[in-house]
């Protein structure tokens, strides 16, 4: 600060070169994502004004205004693939968050038993989705699957398989999913677990509560952060699953496994009606867009409250 | 004492039960790739005592030339990779650090942009791709699996930056270095098990990448999960080749992964677990 | 950290040492004369009539003035696909070409394809084209009329051995757009030995089929009597078809106009359901390859199918029942008599560069000659030629119960209309959910009477 009777400071303000260097370091990746991901977004959002088909010889891209989108409410199967979309994920988000938890207390163990045992856990996360949608498809064939055989024998009635029957089949869908993704989710959990001073556990066996008293009341509450992570990851995830549908269902039987970004994907990419799709796609974006900010709206009051930022 | 090695026996046990759950399908997998037509549908199902072949793993190599696709996807998988960790670091660090609400916001930005399920942004980037004569050749697989796996290293490492004192890193700037010199020479040596975490999800997440590749790759540039949905044919099943092939698709990740798991969780859990 | 970093070099080293030692190890050239996929019958022998006999009349077909240009095939992997691992090489070497195939299974092929045309990236120059889809291509342009070329070459094509029912593999209004390449036609293949302990005839209307199929299906379910393809998608729609066109019914009316919500539709449909209580309770999520794996362990008795899987039905280390199984016409219930035909053609990309090359790939492989090492080797014919030949039909003795199907084969049944997919696509949906039990069969109807009225304009 100028002192009484200096010279007044010359007011023009150097940017600092601490937020300089911080901008150019995000540049690149702020200016890569806007280009690639936020423009075609943005033309996604045209064409879905338009009655655009790809196979069309003409190319023409008759502007329909909202007519996709209402077409997309009155289409029954759309609505199926909505109410799909948010079961499977609702489903396994909880399911695998629960095991998850589980797993993670029940391995928490550092023999060298245990050890082995966990880094062998991890590996279904290496395989890509589409061999392990294969894989249980063989392994859940009602004729010629193991995992029937061993039913059968157990005299339990296969019926028309796990993957055939519809009350069961987004079940069978979610079991595939939480065989890749729990994993993923014990280790998290783990960490987290690990990382709690072992003197909160102490205390609480010295007061009389019971484990799992201790557990619920004292080590749940210290985990939310992780939890939370848990939470994201498996949702973003959620959303997007295709792969294991792909190539075991189908989307069938009848409707009870086609989730909307499968439908999309059908409608879009194997009859190239890119208009209607366009508009689905942005009824799915949306859909996750109420999700993302409920998530944003935790994540930030969560991360205030840690001290984070 | 002896209730505490009981309840330890349980709980061995369990957990062994849970690795057969997990790791039983891929031990399927696996001596499927190495078993005759006859033996991989013979009820009661034979785990270990078949006759070996090798005859699945000559058609891999033979008929349909895997060694090609494989080395598609790794040119496709080394491009992205590269791409993501050189980006998401640098911009990861931005997050961090930054002093700026606009860009430690931005992170949120990132975190949203991985919500949107791919085929939403396939659609778009398949006609942009199109118009500029682009479709078939690597560089559009990797631009598209780039935008999804740099945001993902941006959050992941700007939480393991955060985690990291910035003693050492205030203590260069005092010594005259700059900014951008106290990041490189201080801060990254220390975070490179971030980094390498992120590096496994790069890799896991283009290499295993199945329909960024459906729609945007020729026969020429195909990977190696394409190869394999080639497999599912209307005649017979081919479950064997399947298998053989799909050994390909898994085992270059599986054993990058087996390596270094520990990284991964490492940098995935640096930021969650400071609170 | 430098074990860490040490361990991470390593495992990196290990990869890139995976990677070296399988590429260095020479992919074992591929033998002229069937290598056959593992699925495909690892111990089957190689195919008896080997290369086509040098000097043939075919290979003078092929002359070297396209060597060094490129060809790509993209072949759905029907069984059809061991004639081209087959006969590619050889075509290799007698014209210089350097021609790859892309295998793929039957809904890749169409996205493939189809993303192919629209995305305009002419990376195939052949493919393969089922016989439904040869409105939406001939309408859409996306293969080449090949009707002047076929004019051109009539005599070198022998043009009049091509059984006339085999160009609806690629005929819309007039022009030609994808060259027969494997007719099937709708048969019924079943375990002779299985009927006789039983004592039941070989059904030859609908409702002795149904007769049959219900008589020879044990309580406990060790044996069912028929297999059905019930996989949502084209799977159920194929066999929904075929059903229906046995049934005589249709989709459409005299005037073309969708007509699904009729009566007989709806009998149709109830039958159809009424078949799958003949069938494993899982058929209703069926592909083709089930059905045979199904077959090939003898869990049902009998199933109607393309003709094209009798030879591998008849082969021993596909089939252990190989010598039990019999073949005979596929049962009628229309009043023209006709069997059903499908198949596949073979088509020119119209965004190809090397038209001409793929022209004379296409007279060579639809040869007559060369025909006998199609068929030797899992391919389908085209040629009366072919299904008359005295060696041939030796070796297949079904060949003249194919023979009068293909005569009287309709082709149309399912309309090869450029709308099929799309309505294909609203019955393999409809039907499967019917099949189990989520619809109505009137409702099914009438949600695809609605989506019909969309797509058939």
């Amino acid at each position: 600060m100028a002192a009484p009777g200096q010279m007044r400071v010359v007011k023009k303000r150097r940017p600092d070169p601490r937020n300089v260097t911080h901008l150019v370091m995000l540049a690149p990746v702020l200016i890569f994502v806007l280009v690639i991901a936020l423009a075609p977004l943005v033309f996604s959002f045209v064409i879905s004004l338009t009655d655009y088909r790809l196979t069309d010889p003409t190319q023409a891209r008759p502007f329909v205004g909202l007519g996709n989108y209402i077409k997309a409410f009155q289409d029954k199967t759309v609505v199926d693939t909505l109410l799909n979309t948010f079961l499977f994920v609702a489903g396994a988000v909880v399911s695998q968050v629960v095991l998850g938890l589980a797993l993670a207390v029940l391995m928490s163990g550092e023999t060298r038993f245990m050890r082995t045992l966990r880094s062998l856990i991890i590996l279904p996360l290496s395989l890509p989705p589409l061999v392990v949608g294969l894989t249980w498809r063989a392994l859940l064939n009602v004729q010629i699957g193991p995992i029937a055989f061993y039913l059968k024998q157990l005299g339990v009635d296969v019926g028309r398989g796990l993957l055939g029957e519809t009350h069961t089949a987004m079940l069978a869908v979610l079991l595939i999913d939480l065989w890749q993704w729990t994993p993923l989710l014990m280790i998290i959990f783990l960490a987290g677990i690990k990382s709690l001073p072992g003197e909160i556990h102490e205390a609480a066996f010295v007061d009389g509560a019971s484990r799992w008293q201790a557990f619920v009341q004292i080590t749940l509450p210290l985990l939310m952060p992780v939890l939370f992570i848990g939470v994201l990851l498996r949702t973003m995830n959620a959303f997007k699953i295709f792969d294991v549908i792909f190539v075991t269902t189908g989307g069938g039987p009848g409707n009870a496994t086609s989730v909307l970004n499968f439908h999309i994907y059908k409608v879009g990419l194997t009859f190239f009606d890119m208009g209607y799709a366009a508009a689905l796609a942005n009824i799915l974006l949306f859909m996750i867009g109420v999700c993302c900010a409920f998530y944003i709206l935790l994540l930030h009051r969560q991360q205030a409250r840690a001290g984070g930022t | 004492m002896p209730a505490r090695r009981a309840e330890n026996a349980v709980r061995n046990i369990a957990a062994l039960a849970v690795a057969a759950f997990f790791l039983l399908p891929m031990v399927w997998l696996f001596t499927t790739a190495f078993k005759l037509p006859r033996d991989i549908f013979n009820l009661p199902p034979v785990w270990l005592g078949f006759e070996a072949t090798l005859d699945n793993f000559g058609f891999a190599f033979g008929q349909t030339q895997v060694m090609r696709f494989v080395l598609n996807s790794i040119i496709i998988t080394l491009g992205t990779t590269l791409a993501s960790i050189v980006l998401g670091t640098l911009g990861g660090y931005a997050v961090a650090r930054s002093r700026l609400r606009f860009i430690s916001a931005s992170s949120y930005f990132f975190l949203v942009l991985l919500m949107v399920p791919p085929v939403a942004m396939l659609l778009p980037f398949y006609l942009l791709m199109r118009d500029f004569g682009l479709l078939g050749s690597y560089l559009a697989v990797i631009i598209l699996d780039t935008c999804y796996n740099a945001p993902f290293v941006v959050w992941m490492m700007s939480n393991y930056f955060r985690a990291l004192p910035t003693e050492m890193e205030e203590a260069s700037l005092v010594d005259g270095a700059t900014y951008m010199e106290s990041f490189l020479r201080v801060t990254l040596p220390v975070a490179v098990p971030g980094i390498i975490a992120s590096v496994l999800y790069c890799i896991i997440f283009s290499w295993n990448d199945f329909i960024f590749a459906l729609l945007l790759t020729s026969p020429a540039t195909k990977t190696v999960p394409l190869v394999i949905l080639g497999q599912l044919s209307t005649s017979q099943s081919a479950w064997g080749s399947l298998a053989a092939l799909s050994v390909f698709a898994v085992l270059p990740v599986l054993l990058i992964a087996l390596v270094l798991n520990r990284y991964f969780v490492q940098g995935l859990t640096a930021g969650a677990t400071k609170g | 950290m430098s074990r860490k970093k040490s361990r991470a070099i390593l495992g990196i080293l290990g990869l890139i040492a995976i990677v070296l030692s399988a590429c260095s190890a020479p992919p074992p050239a591929a033998a002229p004369v069937a290598p056959t996929a593992p699925g495909g019958g690892a111990g089957a022998a190689p195919a008896a009539g080997g290369p086509v006999a040098s000097g043939s009349t075919c290979d003078a077909l092929v002359t070297k003035a396209y060597a060094g240009n490129k060809l790509q095939l993209a072949a759905e992997t029907d069984q059809y696909i061991e004639g081209f691992r087959a006969l590619i090489p050889r075509f290799k070497t007698l014209s210089g070409i350097d021609m790859n195939t892309e295998e793929l299974g039957y809904t890749d092929m169409r996205q493939k394809a189809t993303a192919d045309f629209v995305g305009k990236t002419g990376n195939y120059d052949l493919m393969t084209v089922d016989i439904v889809w040869s409105g939406e291509f001939g309408q859409n342009k996306w293969t080449v009329d090949l009707k002047p070329w076929i004019e051109r070459d009539k005599a070198q094509l022998a043009y009049d051995d091509i059984l006339p029912v085999m160009w609806t593999l690629g005929s819309w209004q007039g022009g030609q757009f994808a060259f027969p390449l494997a007719g099937y036609a709708n048969i019924l293949s079943y375990r002779a030995d299985v009927f006789k302990t039983a004592g039941v005839g070989v059904p030859k209307t609908l409702s002795e089929l149904q007769a049959a199929a219900t008589k020879l299906t044990k309580a406990d379910g060790s044996q069912f009597g028929i297999g059905l393809l019930g996989a949502k998608g084209p799977a159920v729609a194929q066999d929904f078809m075929a059903y229906m066109q046995q049934y005589g019914s249709s989709l459409l009316d005299k005037d073309g106009k969708p007509a699904l919500s009729t009566d007989a539709n709806l009998k149709a449909l109830e039958g159809f359901k009424s078949l799958f209580k003949a069938a494993p309770p899982d058929a209703t999520g069926w592909w083709w390859a089930d059905r045979n794996d199904a077959f090939a362990a003898g869990k049902i008795s009998m199933m109607l199918n393309w003709s094209i899987a009798i030879k591998n039905h008849k082969n021993p280390s596909m089939n252990k029942f190989a010598s039990d199984i019999e073949t005979a016409f596929s049962p009628l219930g229309n009043e023209a008599g006709k069997y059903g035909f499908g198949g596949w053609g073979i088509g020119i990309n119209a965004d190809s560069k090397n038209k001409d090359a793929a022209w004379m790939f296409i007279k060579w492989l639809t040869c007559a000659d060369t025909q006998k090492v199609w068929i030797d080797n899992n391919g389908a014919p085209i040629r009366r030629s072919t299904l008359t030949d005295p060696d041939l039909v030796k070796k297949y003795p079904w060949f003249p119960v194919l023979l009068q199907s293909f005569e009287k084969g309709d082709g149309d049944y399912r309309p090869r209309q450029p709308w099929y997919s799309k309505m294909e696509d609203v019955i393999g949906t409809q039907v499967n959910a019917y099949l189990v039990g989520q619809t109505e069969a009137k409702a099914a109807l009438d949600e695809m009477q609605k989506a019909a009225v969309g797509i058939i304009k």
